[in-house]
């Protein structure tokens, strides 16, 4: 976060060890995926195809891309990583560019590599490929639907990856403080960090990834179709592939959405010594104005987030969780079904 | 000494989907023959090559290499294609895509630790290479800190670790300073007097007397257009035309005031008499 | 000599004058700040000097062993100790102990500061100094702000010191230290070499476009230019990666790596790791 343009880039001090550990083993099983996939193709032929385009997601982050209105940002890249690649393989070179950069640019990030990996490396390539695919599977190469499925599948998979991060620093205070009560790594609870970091991606960060995934989409269809014929690495025909890896995708992220706070209760800190009491009285007193209208922009349409009426705050992070999963799977959903009308009049 | 290397029959190679890059190509090459492959960018002379080192596999015809044939299949048996890669070395035209390893030592080390010698061995096969081409002051410099020259020198010294009976060399002088140039025509140079197989893919005309006792010619229809001794290529001027590797142009001479066209081989001095 | 390279302080623009300029400009400025970073780094890492002269595998460890440490910690003062420590290793190293430190300080607020200030505020706790009714700066905020400004801090120089002394190539084979596969080690050296091959390429066509453009471009036809130079760099990367395969396969690649036997460590490496993990033990119980 220091130097690298990438804004979710999470620096080391922000993430108790113990969540960096649990982050570390969540991923583990998405490389293993992504290798298994590599060797099935040619382990030869795998390892410069993946040293050259963890490459080029290092270097794509550098580019400056500008929205319409003046503002401009810097993409990931790795939802076009996932349209190129397959989501497997995507992971595995996203994960390599941002191991050099955690190495390579000193600011840290070293202990939350696995942290980093699974918002930037796992959820946005997995979530941004699955609308990718809604939206383009079958389609001619040369289709709009694929530009406009490029495009809400990076913006799509960096909101949701937002989120994930979001959560990751929302539970902190919750789970880790002293014993009067300070907390000791990030300090925001769920209610202020989900929005913190979810409405300016959802704004810029997201759209940026969205607008260079596009592009880029766009300008293939016109130079060079030859590499949105497949995932480069695929090994099977894409679509066959492509259905399980969806179902997959949708039921593995929403169990580990559900697990992954309950994985780090587990070790016992308790919820009650710190818990509804203390939220309930946050954003209340203390909140500047701004920020108190920033919580209602996101308490609003769910209002049944508010810890303290639900009485148990798990439930209320993981019904917010879900909420949000099912929010994009239906925005996903509608747009698939928007298209697939005009897509078959395109056939018929 | 009159063992063949390389012996190519109406080889044919194509790109994927439908594009040529080689036609009916008849050659051979023996043992200790140094070659010049000449013609203009894109004729298919780096295709060429890397069918000689087995890297391509030809769509139809059949190269044999030390009397064997050069397949997809006898290459996935390790101990064939270790015993291959001993003997043959390809030096890039591109020398970024031969300087992979993060510095020059493992560069250079590559080779021979794929090979699986033993360590000691491979140690003194790096200083060896290293020494030869006087860049030992490199050997902890990652490759992009490297000058054009510097990096050209690092990819000989990979090939030369692996002490290869063959060379094959892409476009080796393209891009280098004149001194260098000339240094490197001496390896090769080097190279053939101590008995190695040396084919050379270019199109510096200039280079083609030294580098070469015999030159294959290959046209911009991906044919073989000629073979000769260099004299009898290099004097060719309708052949080495119709294949795009000297240009007419006219001009005006300062002393006569003369205007004319003539042929011109580029690099070569730019002198000549007027009946 | 080295101090004066401009790459030691990479300073991001100030906002004002990041407004003004392009995005060819922008990303020219991204581009030739991570090339001058990691020249300067690998300068650093030839000087002489206490950590330049240990085994990267002992700096490793140590580091990860005292990032731990900095992330276990309860106490702000074991972390302001192991800041400390960081900053004598700094100095023994000879590296310049005010890039150093204004490297961490000067850009730190910019980041985490402006995100920790809310917290001041939004942490429920005794109040510490009231501003207006309502509104107050509680203890438990400043202390929870001081705890992840100290921690980010520590954590990014002690990840400074390893990447400023040790040169890339030898942290690379540190890494087999620490169990993780030579394939992976293989890859991960590849793509450090070919960031710095596509950094130029990209450097070279934007500098050609920027000298091709002649006022101003419109905001459309600048998105344009960008998706196409990200398409051609794509290109490039492909066509790279197969040119690549075949240059290894022609040494004899076959999909599994064989590196040469790592040289054992010696007996100042083993004491440097033995004081660095004493000291991660000390800061961990104190720090309870």
């Amino acid at each position: 976060m220091l130097y690298s343009p990438a804004s979710m880039h999470i620096p080391d001090g922000y993430l108790s060890p113990l969540t960096s550990l649990v982050m570390l083993i969540l991923v583990l099983p998405f490389w293993a995926a992504g290798a298994r996939h590599l060797r099935q193709r040619s382990a030869a032929r795998s390892v410069p195809l993946i040293a050259l385009m963890a490459a080029f997601s290092f270097v794509i982050m550098m580019f400056n891309v500008p929205l319409p209105g003046g503002t401009s940002g810097h993409a990931v890249g790795g939802a076009l990583a996932a349209i190129l690649l397959g989501p497997e393989v995507a992971s595995v070179a996203v994960s390599i560019a941002l191991v050099i950069q955690a190495i390579f640019f000193g600011d840290g990030g070293i202990l939350n590599i696995g942290a980093n990996c699974f918002n930037m490396a796992v959820v946005l390539p997995y979530v941004a490929y699955g609308i990718y695919w809604l939206a383009a599977a079958n389609t001619p190469i040369t289709s709009r639907r694929r530009v406009v499925g490029a495009a809400l599948g990076g913006w799509a998979g960096l909101t949701v990856a937002a989120f994930f991060a979001a959560v990751e620093f929302g539970i902190q205070p919750v789970l880790f403080h002293t014993a009067g009560g300070t907390p000791l790594y990030a300090p925001y609870p769920l209610s202020v960090a989900i929005p913190a970091m979810v409405i300016p991606h959802l704004l810029i960060a997201s759209v940026v990834e969205g607008a260079l995934t596009a592009l880029v989409v766009l300008y293939l269809q016109h130079a060079n179709r030859g590499i949105l014929q497949a995932p480069l690495a695929a090994e099977a025909p894409a679509e066959a592939v492509s259905f399980r890896r969806l179902r997959l995708l949708w039921v593995g992220l929403i169990v580990l959405v559900i697990a992954t706070p309950l994985g780090l209760l587990a070790p016992g800190t308790a919820w009650g010594e710190w818990g509804s009491q203390q939220l309930a009285t946050m954003g209340l007193g203390f909140v500047p104005h701004g920020l108190v209208q920033l919580e209602s922009l996101w308490g609003a349409p769910m209002a049944g987030y508010d810890l303290p009426a639900l009485g148990n705050a798990s439930l209320g992070y993981v019904l917010s969780a879900v909420a949000g999963i099912i929010l994009v799977a239906v925005v996903a959903w509608l747009f698939s079904k928007l298209l697939s009308s005009g897509h078959q009049e395109q056939h018929g | 000494m009159d063992e063949t290397i390389f012996d190519l029959r109406q080889v044919c190679y194509s790109y994927p989907p439908q594009f040529v890059a080689l036609e009916d190509i008849t050659l051979s090459v023996l043992a200790g023959e140094r070659v010049a492959v000449l013609g203009s960018n894109g004729c298919g002379k780096s295709t060429l090559l890397k069918l000689l080192d087995g890297l391509y596999f030809a769509t139809a015809g059949a190269v044999q290499a030390f009397g064997q044939s050069l397949t997809e299949a006898a290459f996935d048996d390790d101990r064939f294609n270790f015993a291959f890669r001993r003997r043959v070395g390809l030096v890039f035209q591109d020398s970024d895509v031969q300087l992979f390893s993060p510095s020059v030592w493992d560069e250079v080390a590559f080779a021979p630790l794929q090979m699986d010698l033993e360590i000691d061995e491979v140690q003194a096969r790096v200083n060896e290479a290293l020494s030869a081409l006087r860049i030992e002051r490199l050997r902890d410099r990652p490759p992009h800190r490297l000058s054009g020259g510097e990096k050209r020198r690092v990819a000989l010294a990979t090939v030369l670790a692996l002490k290869p009976e063959v060379w094959l060399l892409d476009e080796p002088t393209a891009g280098l300073d004149p001194r260098s140039q000339s240094w490197l025509v001496d390896f090769m140079a080097a190279q053939g007097e101590a008995g190695k197989t040396v084919v050379t893919a270019t199109h510096d005309l200039s280079i083609v007397d030294a580098i070469a006792d015999r030159v294959f010619v290959i046209g911009e229809d991906h044919r073989l257009a000629a073979l000769g001794t260099p004299q009898e290529i290099l004097s060719d001027h309708a052949l080495l035309e119709s294949c795009n590797l000297i240009h007419s142009h006219r001009h005006r001479h300062l002393e006569s005031g003369l205007l004319h066209s003539h042929p011109h081989k580029p690099l070569l001095a730019h002198e000549h008499t007027h009946d | 000599m080295v101090d004066s390279l401009p790459a030691h302080a990479p300073a991001p623009a100030p906002a004002h004058a990041r407004h003004r300029r392009g995005t060819i400009e922008r990303t020219l400025a991204s581009v030739s700040d991570v090339m001058e970073r990691s020249l300067y780094a690998e300068e650093l890492a030839h000087r002489p000097g206490l950590l330049q002269g240990l085994d990267p595998r002992a700096k490793l460890v140590s580091l990860i062993a005292l990032l731990v440490a900095v992330a276990l910690s309860h106490s702000l003062l074991v972390i302001a100790m192991l800041y400390l420590f960081a900053l004598g290793l700094a100095w023994r190293s000879s590296l310049p102990i005010e890039t150093f430190t204004t490297r961490v300080w000067l850009f730190l607020p910019f980041f985490t500061g402006i995100l920790v200030l809310p917290a001041l505020f939004l942490t429920p706790g005794p109040v510490f100094i009231s501003l207006t009714p309502g509104i107050a700066i509680t203890r438990t905020g400043v202390q929870s702000a001081a705890f992840l400004l100290l921690r980010v801090s520590t954590s990014v120089s002690l990840a400074t010191l390893l990447v400023l002394t040790s040169a890339w190539n030898d942290l690379l084979k540190a890494l087999s230290f620490l169990r993780i596969p030579d394939t992976i080690i293989l890859v991960l050296g590849m793509t450090y070499r070919y960031i710095h091959l596509l950094l130029i390429t990209a450097d070279d066509m934007f500098l050609s476009r920027k000298s091709r453009v002649v006022g101003h471009l419109s905001n459309a036809a600048e998105r344009r230019m960008v998706g196409a130079s990200a398409g051609v760099l794509l290109e490039k990367s492909l066509q790279l990666s197969g040119e690549v395969y075949l240059a290894m396969q022609s040494r004899g690649f076959r999909g599994y790596s064989h590196r040469a036997t790592a040289i054992p460590m010696q007996r100042r490496d083993w004491l440097g790791l033995t004081v660095a993990l004493g000291a991660t033990a000390v800061a961990i119980w104190l720090g309870r």
